[in-house]
C-alpha cells in the first residue's frame, strides 16, 4: 500500500514539473536601436525616391560602423540589462546575420534550377526583429563651456506598437567630462526607473495576456461579405462571439466594422495556448482561420501577419 | 562625608541614566523607522550599482541617529524611493513597490533589519561625511551621506523571492 502511494506521489510530481515547464511563457527579446531623430541628426541615414517622393530611412549599419558613442550606449545598455536577467538581441549581428541570409538565399539553387522564392511582401517584411525595441536617443546640450547630455530612452512593444517604458532627462552641466562619460552616466542614471517600467509592463502581460491587433478584409471576388447572415446571425457577430471566447478576459475592442472589413485593436491574447506554446498574433489567428474554414461557415480565408503583433485575416480565398 | 555619598550617588545615577537612554533612543528609532519617520534625499546617481543619498533621521541622541541612517538609507531604497534633486539624480522607485509586502514578508524583514542584520552588507557612510544636525523641538534631525549597493540588494532580495527579477515568470 505504502508502495503504490509512493509511486502515485511520484507521478503526479512529475507531471506538476512537467506542466510547470511547458507552462513557462517565451521570453521577450529586447533590441537597442538609434531613433530615427538620432540617425538624422547625425546624417546616418539612406535617401531613395518612392514614387516621386525623397524617402529618408536611417542606416543603421553605417551609424554602427560610424559611431563609437553609439556602440559604447548601446554596449553599456547590453550589459546592464543582462545583469538584470535579460541580455539584449545585437543589432550589429542581426544585420549581419541578415545580410548573410540574402546572400545565401541568392545562391542557393535546386537540381533544376530554381531559386528560392521570395514575394516582394516577403523583402518588405525582412527586418531586424525583437518583441521590445530599446529606442535611444541623446543630443549634446552646449552652454558656452559647459555641456549636457539630453538623454531619451523609449521601449516600445512590437506587438501593440504602444511605448511600455521609457526614461528621459538632462545631466548635470559639466565644463571638462568627455562625452562618453556623461553617455555613460546618462544610462545608469536612467536605466532603473526604466526597468521598473518594463516590469510593470510584464506584469499587465500576465495578467491580461498580450496586446495585438487583428484585421479582417475580404476579397473582391467572394460573393458574401461581413454581413452575409450564418444561421440567423451576421459574419461579423459571429467574429466578434469567437473573439470574446478566446481573448483574455474577454478584452478587445472594434475600433471599425463594415460590410467589407473589421479592426479589433487592443486584443488580449493569451501568452500561451492550451498545450503551453508561447503564441504570437499569427497562432492566436490560427484559431479563427480554422473556425470559419470549418462548417457551417466554410469560408476559405488567407492569413498573413505583420510584425508580431498585427495579423490580418483576408476572407474568401487562399 | 555626607557630599561625597552625594557626589558618588549622582555619578552612579548619571551612569545608569546614560546606560538606560540609549537603548530607549534606539527603540524610538527603531519605531521612527517602521512609521516611515525618516527623509531619503537623493546626493549621486551615475555611479554603476550605488546610489549615493542622504538620510535625515530623528533623534535626541545623535550617536543612535547616525547608526540608524544607514538602517534607514536601506529601508527607504526597498520600500520608499526617494524624490530626485536637480539635474543629476532623477526620481527613483523602490525596490518593492508592492503595496503590503513589507507585511507579507514580515519574517524576512525583522531579521534582515535587525541590529547587524544583512542589511549591514549594502550601506556604508560615505567617507567624507559629515553629519549636518538640525535641533527641532527636542529632537536632533541629523543628515549623513551613505552609499547604497542597490544592485547587490536587489539581486539578494530577489534570489531570497521578496521581490519580483524582470525576468521572472518566463
Amino acid at each position: 500500500m505504502q508502495k503504490l502511494i509512493k509511486k502515485v506521489a511520484l507521478s503526479v510530481f512529475f507531471i506538476f514539473q512537467i506542466t510547470l515547464a511547458f507552462t513557462q511563457a517565451k521570453k521577450p527579446t529586447i533590441m537597442v536601436v538609434p531613433s530615427d531623430n538620432w540617425c538624422v541628426k547625425n546624417g546616418f541615414v539612406t535617401k531613395f525616391d518612392e514614387m516621386g517622393v525623397t524617402k529618408t530611412v536611417p542606416d543603421y549599419e553605417a551609424a554602427l560602423q560610424n559611431s563609437s558613442d553609439l556602440l559604447l550606449v548601446m554596449s553599456k545598455l547590453n550589459e546592464l540589462m543582462k545583469d538584470r536577467g535579460f541580455p539584449l538581441i545585437n543589432l550589429e549581428t542581426s544585420l549581419k546575420s541578415m545580410k548573410g541570409e540574402m546572400a545565401e538565399d541568392a545562391l542557393v539553387t535546386s537540381k533544376s534550377g530554381s531559386g528560392i522564392s521570395e514575394t516582394p511582401y516577403d523583402k518588405v517584411r525582412k527586418t531586424a526583429k525583437a518583441d521590445i525595441i530599446m529606442q535611444i536617443t541623446w543630443s549634446i546640450n552646449q552652454l558656452g563651456p559647459k555641456r549636457s547630455i539630453t538623454f531619451n530612452l523609449q521601449g516600445l512593444d512590437a506587438y501593440s506598437n504602444k511605448q511600455v517604458a521609457g526614461a528621459s532627462g538632462t545631466g548635470q552641466q559639466s565644463f571638462s567630462t568627455e562625452l562618453p562619460v556623461l553617455l555613460e552616466e546618462a544610462v545608469l542614471t536612467h536605466l532603473d526607473n526604466f526597468n521598473s517600467q518594463l516590469q510593470e509592463h510584464f506584469s499587465d502581460l500576465f495578467e491580461n495576456g498580450r496586446e495585438v491587433t487583428i484585421r479582417i478584409k475580404k476579397f473582391d471576388s467572394w460573393s458574401n461579405d461581413l454581413e452575409s447572415e450564418y444561421n440567423g446571425e451576421e459574419l461579423s457577430s459571429i467574429i466578434e462571439d469567437w473573439m470574446a471566447k478566446n481573448t483574455v478576459k474577454g478584452r478587445f475592442s472594434t475600433s471599425d466594422a463594415t460590410e467589407n472589413m473589421m479592426l479589433f485593436e487592443q486584443v488580449r491574447i493569451p501568452l500561451y495556448d492550451i498545450n503551453g506554446k508561447a503564441i504570437d498574433a499569427r497562432d492566436f489567428c490560427k484559431g479563427l482561420q480554422k473556425f470559419l474554414k470549418n462548417p457551417p461557415y466554410s469560408i476559405e480565408n488567407k492569413l498573413m501577419t505583420k510584425g508580431l503583433g498585427a495579423a490580418t485575416i483576408v476572407l474568401g480565398s487562399k | 562625608m555626607n557630599i561625597k555619598i552625594k557626589l558618588i550617588a549622582l555619578l552612579f545615577l548619571m551612569v545608569e541614566f546614560s546606560a538606560y537612554s540609549q537603548p530607549v533612543q534606539r527603540k524610538k528609532a527603531e519605531t521612527a523607522t517602521i512609521e516611515w519617520r525618516y527623509e531619503l534625499e537623493c546626493v549621486g546617481i551615475g555611479v554603476q550599482s550605488s546610489y549615493l543619498v542622504k538620510v535625515w533621521s530623528y533623534s535626541k541622541n545623535a550617536k543612535v541617529a547616525v547608526e540608524q541612517a544607514k538602517k534607514n538609507a536601506v529601508h527607504g531604497i526597498v520600500f520608499k524611493g526617494f524624490a530626485g534633486s536637480g539635474q543629476k539624480c532623477p526620481s527613483q522607485k523602490a525596490l518593492a513597490p508592492q503595496v503590503g509586502v513589507e507585511e507579507q514578508q514580515k519574517e524576512y524583514f525583522s531579521k534582515f533589519f535587525k541590529d547587524g542584520g544583512d542589511y549591514m552588507k549594502y550601506v556604508s557612510v560615505s567617507g567624507d561625511a559629515v553629519p549636518d544636525v538640525v535641533k527641532v523641538g527636542k529632537e536632533y534631525k541629523i543628515g549623513i551621506i551613505v552609499s547604497v549597493l542597490k544592485d547587490p540588494l536587489r539581486k539578494d532580495l530577489e534570489a531570497a523571492g521578496v521581490i519580483k527579477g524582470l525576468s521572472s515568470g518566463f
